[in-house]
Formats: C-alpha cells, sequence, structure tokens
C-alpha cells in the first residue's frame, strides 16, 4: 500500500514539474523588456483629455531651472540664468525668452498641479540657452538628451539588390556594429532612441526584421537580414543621419558577415580560461596595473560566474603567478579536450587614443602552410600543429561576435574584431578567441577596471557572450 | 661731421643695392632637382604609419633617392619608419630599428633581418606588436612588388613572436595584412 502511494505521490510531482518546464522555459526566452537607461534624466507624461502632459515640477527638475509662482496672475515662471519661461493657467501661449509658443492645448491646474503639454519639449527645441528635452510617446516620457543625443525612426529603402537603413541621428560617428551575423545583426548608437520600428518589411528586403534590444550605454537594434545578402557598410554621408547599406552583392568597402555554422544550442561542457602573460612575462602595465596580474583576477572571476551560470567545468590555465609557454596553454587546452578557449588579456598602446576592447580568431581561409592529410594504413589524419586553430575558424568567429556584441552592449566598448590567429591559440585544438578586454593605457578604461566592481562587470559580460555562443545567437 | 654721416648713409644704400643685386642674380635651386641630377634619381615611397586611435594605419608618401639594391631598398624603408610620421599619426616600429640583413629567393619571399632594438625596444600590448609587424610588412609590400611574403628575423636569429600576440614563425603574406578584415 505505501509502495503505491509513493509512485503516486512521484507521478504527481513529475506531472508538477512538466508542467512547469513549459512555462520556466519560456520564461527564460522572453527578451528583457526595452527599458531607459537608468543614467538618463527623465520624467513621465500623463494623459490630460487625450494630451500627453508633465508636470510643471517636473519640467523645472529637467530644465534645472528655478521655479517663481505668481498665484495673482496664476503664472509660474521658471529661471534659468538670465532666461526665463513663462507658463499661465488655462493658456495655450507659453513665452520662453523673446518668443511667444503656441501649444496644442492650454497649460491646466488638476489636482493642485500644474500640467504642461508635452509639446513644449519639441516646440522649445531651438531655444538657446536651455537644456534640450525630447518627449518619447513609445516610452510615455520626456527626457534630457544625452550628450550622445537623440536617434530617431529609422527609414527603410529599398533598391536593386541593396536596402539602405537610415537612421536620424544627433551624432553620426556614435554608431558601432555590436553583432555582424545574419541573424543577429547588432547595431549600437551612443544616443537614446525616440522613434518607433515597423513592424512588418516587405519581402524584397533584405533586411527581414529589426527590434530595438537592451543596452546599457545609448541605444542598440538587432536587426535580421535575409540570407542572400553578401555584405554591408556604414555610411555617413550627412550630417545628422547615418545609413547601413546591406548589398545582395559584396563590392569592394563592404563587410562581410558573420560565417553562419550549424543551427541549435552548442555542446559545451569544459571551457579553458588563459589567463595571459605570468611569472617573468609581466605583459602590458600603465599606471601601476599589471596585466598578468589583471589577466588572472579576472579569470578566476570569470570561472566562478560561469560555474554558477552554467553546467560547465571551467579549468584555467594557470591559477597563480607562473611563466607560461604558449605551446603549454595550448597543450593543455588540448589535454582536457576544450570545448572552447578564451585567452584574457589587456591591450596596451602609449601615445595613442587607443581605447576599448579587441578580439583576435583564427580567420576562415587557411593560410598557405603545410598540408596535413590521412596517414596510410591508419583511421586518424595528421594536422600540423600551427594550423589545428583554422579548423575551428567559424566557431571561433562565432564565439569572438558573442564575446564583443555583449561587451558592447554593456557599454565596455568601442570593439573591434581582427581575424587573424593570436599566438596564445596556436595549436589549439577548439574553437577559440584572445580578448584584449580593455586598454590599459586609456584614463577611461583604466577607471573602468579599478572601480571595485570593474574586473567583476566584464567577467559577467564575458559570461552573457559565452553563454550567448552557446545557445548559439 | 655732416660729410661723415653723408659718406655712411652712401655705404649703406651701396650695400643694400649689392645685396639685393645678388638675391636677384643667383636663383635658389629646387632641393629636388639638384638631389636627382646631381646623385641618383628619386622616387615616392609609400609608407605606413599608425592612426592616433590605433585602429588603422595612415600611409605617407615620401620622396627618397633610389636605392641601388635590395638590401639598400629595405633598408631606407625601415630606417623612414623609424624616423616616424611628418603628417600625423605614429610610429609603429620599436625605436632604433634598423636592417641588418635582408635576403630574397625566386618565390618572393622576403626575409628581414632587423636589429635587436626591434625586440628590446618593443612596448605595449597586442595593438602595439599588431601594427609594428602591419606597419613593416604594408610598407615593405607597397613598395616591393616583387615581394609577397616577409619572413621576420632578429640580430640573425629566428624569432617566434615580439610580444606574445602576433606569431613571427611563418612568413607573412603581405596580402593578408592588406585584408580590410584584419582592421
Amino acid at each position: 500500500m505505501k509502495g503505491r502511494r509513493r509512485l503516486r505521490l512521484l507521478i504527481a510531482l513529475a506531472a508538477c514539474a512538466l508542467a512547469l518546464l513549459p512555462g520556466a522555459a519560456l520564461r527564460a526566452q522572453t527578451p528583457p523588456a526595452l527599458a531607459l537607461n537608468p543614467s538618463l534624466d527623465y520624467t513621465d507624461t500623463r494623459d490630460v483629455s487625450g494630451v500627453p502632459s508633465i508636470t510643471a515640477v517636473e519640467l523645472g527638475r529637467l530644465l534645472g531651472a528655478t521655479r517663481f509662482w505668481r498665484a495673482d496672475l496664476r503664472k509660474l515662471e521658471l529661471r534659468l540664468a538670465a532666461h526665463r519661461l513663462v507658463l499661465t493657467v488655462d493658456n495655450p501661449f507659453v513665452l520662453v525668452d523673446d518668443a511667444t509658443l503656441l501649444l496644442p492645448a492650454p497649460v491646466v491646474l488638476k489636482g493642485g498641479e500644474m500640467l504642461v503639454p508635452a509639446a513644449l519639449v519639441e516646440a522649445m527645441a531651438d531655444a538657446p540657452g536651455w537644456p534640450r528635452l525630447v518627449h518619447d510617446p513609445r516610452r510615455g516620457v520626456v527626457l534630457v538628451v544625452p550628450p550622445g543625443g537623440v536617434v530617431g525612426t529609422p527609414q527603410f529603402r529599398h533598391g536593386e539588390g541593396v536596402t539602405r537603413v537610415t537612421f536620424p541621428a544627433d551624432r553620426e560617428g556614435g554608431v558601432s556594429i555590436a553583432g555582424r551575423a545574419r541573424s543577429r545583426f547588432r547595431l549600437r548608437f551612443d544616443g537614446v532612441f525616440t522613434g518607433n520600428l515597423p513592424d512588418s518589411l516587405p519581402g524584397t528586403s533584405l533586411v527581414r526584421g529589426v527590434r530595438a534590444i537592451p543596452a546599457v550605454q545609448g541605444c542598440a537594434f538587432e536587426m535580421t537580414v535575409a540570407p542572400e545578402a553578401e555584405g554591408f557598410r556604414v555610411v555617413r554621408e550627412r550630417a545628422g543621419q547615418v545609413t547601413i547599406e546591406f548589398r545582395r552583392q559584396r563590392v569592394a568597402g563592404d563587410e562581410g558577415f558573420a560565417p553562419a555554422g550549424p543551427a541549435g544550442p552548442r555542446a559545451i561542457s569544459l571551457v579553458v580560461i588563459d589567463p595571459g602573460h605570468g611569472g617573468v612575462d609581466v605583459g602590458a602595465h600603465a599606471e601601476g596595473l599589471q596585466e598578468k596580474a589583471l589577466t588572472l583576477e579576472l579569470a578566476r572571476l570569470l570561472r566562478d560566474e560561469l560555474a554558477a551560470r552554467m553546467r560547465v567545468r571551467v579549468l584555467l590555465t594557470r591559477d597563480d603567478d607562473r611563466t607560461l609557454s604558449a605551446e603549454q596553454r595550448a597543450e593543455f587546452a588540448n589535454r582536457v579536450r576544450a570545448d572552447l578557449m578564451l585567452s584574457l588579456h589587456f591591450d596596451a598602446f602609449e601615445g595613442t587614443r587607443a581605447v576599448g576592447a579587441t578580439a583576435y580568431c583564427p580567420p576562415a581561409t587557411a593560410p598557405a602552410g603545410e598540408p596535413g592529410g590521412a596517414v596510410p594504413d591508419a583511421n586518424w589524419t595528421m594536422r600540423p600543429w600551427r594550423d589545428v586553430p583554422f579548423t575551428h575558424a567559424v566557431q571561433s568567429r562565432a564565439l569572438a561576435e558573442a564575446l564583443l556584441s555583449a561587451l558592447e552592449l554593456r557599454g565596455q566598448g568601442p570593439t573591434r574584431l581582427r581575424e587573424t590567429l593570436p599566438y596564445p591559440l596556436v595549436g589549439v585544438d577548439a574553437p577559440g578567441v584572445m580578448v584584449e578586454c580593455a586598454t590599459l593605457t586609456s584614463g577611461a578604461d583604466r577607471a573602468r577596471i579599478t572601480r571595485s566592481d570593474g574586473l567583476r562587470i566584464i567577467a559577467s559580460t564575458l559570461a552573457d557572450g559565452i553563454e550567448a555562443y552557446q545557445r548559439n545567437e | 661731421m655732416r660729410r661723415v654721416f653723408l659718406g655712411l648713409l652712401f655705404f649703406a644704400v651701396l650695400a643694400w643695392v649689392a645685396y639685393q643685386w645678388s638675391r636677384v642674380s643667383v636663383p635658389r635651386v629646387p632641393q629636388s632637382i639638384s638631389a636627382d641630377s646631381i646623385a641618383a634619381g628619386m622616387k615616392t615611397v609609400r609608407l605606413f604609419f599608425v592612426a592616433t586611435g590605433a585602429d588603422s594605419l595612415l600611409v605617407e608618401a615620401r620622396e627618397l633617392p633610389q636605392p641601388q639594391n635590395l638590401h639598400a631598398t629595405a633598408a631606407a624603408l625601415v630606417a623612414e619608419l623609424d624616423r616616424g610620421p611628418r603628417e600625423g599619426g605614429i610610429a609603429a616600429l620599436p625605436a632604433g630599428t634598423s636592417v641588418l640583413n635582408v635576403y630574397s629567393d625566386a618565390r618572393g619571399l622576403l626575409v628581414v633581418d632587423l636589429s635587436r632594438a626591434f625586440l628590446q625596444g618593443f612596448r605595449g600590448g597586442s595593438t602595439a606588436e599588431y601594427m609594428a609587424v602591419a606597419s613593416l610588412v604594408r610598407t615593405l609590400g607597397a613598395n616591393m612588388p616583387e615581394v609577397q611574403r616577409v619572413q621576420i628575423v632578429c640580430g640573425g636569429a629566428p624569432l617566434v613572436t615580439l610580444g606574445g600576440h602576433v606569431p613571427l614563425d611563418r612568413p607573412l603574406e603581405i596580402a593578408e595584412w592588406v585584408d580590410e578584415r584584419t582592421f
């Protein structure tokens, strides 16, 4: 009797677990909500008889102005240095310095609060001396325009074998490619996005879909590019706009897309992390920071991060300050049969404005070298030690893309990718990437690294990238 | 007293006229013309330096006397790289780098034996290393059309890597270093 009851209990528990699993999976797949960067200064709008409005108090706060209330005249004056803005209750006219602006609805007093139509911020966009505000009706906010400016609604134009996507952007230099895969082509802008995106695109377009994705700084977009597209380029031909051209046939000057590997999640059970340099090899150094110490600390943090998030075994090529040759590192990764290898480094270049992160991966085009081949009367093939990384070039590139995309979206950029075999990966028989996580000679990067949680954030970001690579995003 | 003053004035005017006449009668000869006609011919070379953002190379044209042989060509190019840019950018080669010997074969391989300063003077990370190699390889490739591959050795000994990031154990294909994917 007891055995039957236990069996029923087990069956009931299993049924509950099965019922919960799809929900859990669905929750895991749900993309995070597009939220405003917490560093932005903004206020929510309210609906007043169909007109989006903000309170005069919030308007004064965003403008950094001092408020003066004249109860007898029912007027509120906002002063900022020599500038003044006058709002009158039940009046659609607003005085901004010497100009009078007409709003689509009057300023109203409701519940003891003065409510101003959000259209005011657009009307006074060109008013000199005032901080620039912008109304984002999609999110229902009015916000202070950040130094990166504003990115507006993109326009899609389709021609013969080419699709042009043009973004109005205050800072046309503030755009970077955060992912080159056709299935997840990612762009990041320094500015805040206040426009709208189309729900669908015509079948003739080389861009099949576009959506906004979260980014720590500025805004980011993810596009689905048609498989027949061969190249793309970023064009900054006019001030105030950035155009991305996608071409069916690649022409000189175009960049190529990341090669696509097999679909579906990748099986990763063992990750080897290689803290660069060590022992007598200090690596790069600047302002008291030593590359060998930073890479070791970062490697330990990344090991803990991966172990906590993923069901993988993580091994370090060195867990102390010792000298290792590149051959020893590669031999270690091959002996433990690593599923991927990540060689951690920090860059330096004195006397330049070099900044940000760089990933190196072996190029998909194998170099001219000694050919390997099948060994007679044996069921194995022989490959030159040095050329082994080239057999993993496509997966290595995908790993590099995933890591750089994560770094770019978490504000650890600018990022760049170099497709050339890095020395620490020579002889490694696994997908691998060498990542220069930051540039020690850059003051901005040093400040980012040396803050109390600086290396932990980089470790978390790299773990994001490895997870994305495993999910095959 | 008046006579003395007039005499001095006369000599001063005479000296000024003589000076002006000498300037007019001996025109300046452009330096390039004299060099071209007296010694060897001048050749425009293209040198690659690093942009200040260290994310690309800048090309700078410079006039050099036509070298007489392979060694002189490579040595002159490396010497100009070591002198640094004149039109902006940053020198990529470690300071003091020079060419000790040069060898070539019929298949477009150029072996450049650089002085020990190339290895000993190197400072920085992978970008500095990458740019040093790129600057050298692209400069040699751009000015020596017969060269397709460059093998770097240092002080007469093989060089595996400069700073632990770029493998130098094999000849470097110039075509790969021109590819936009690497920048």
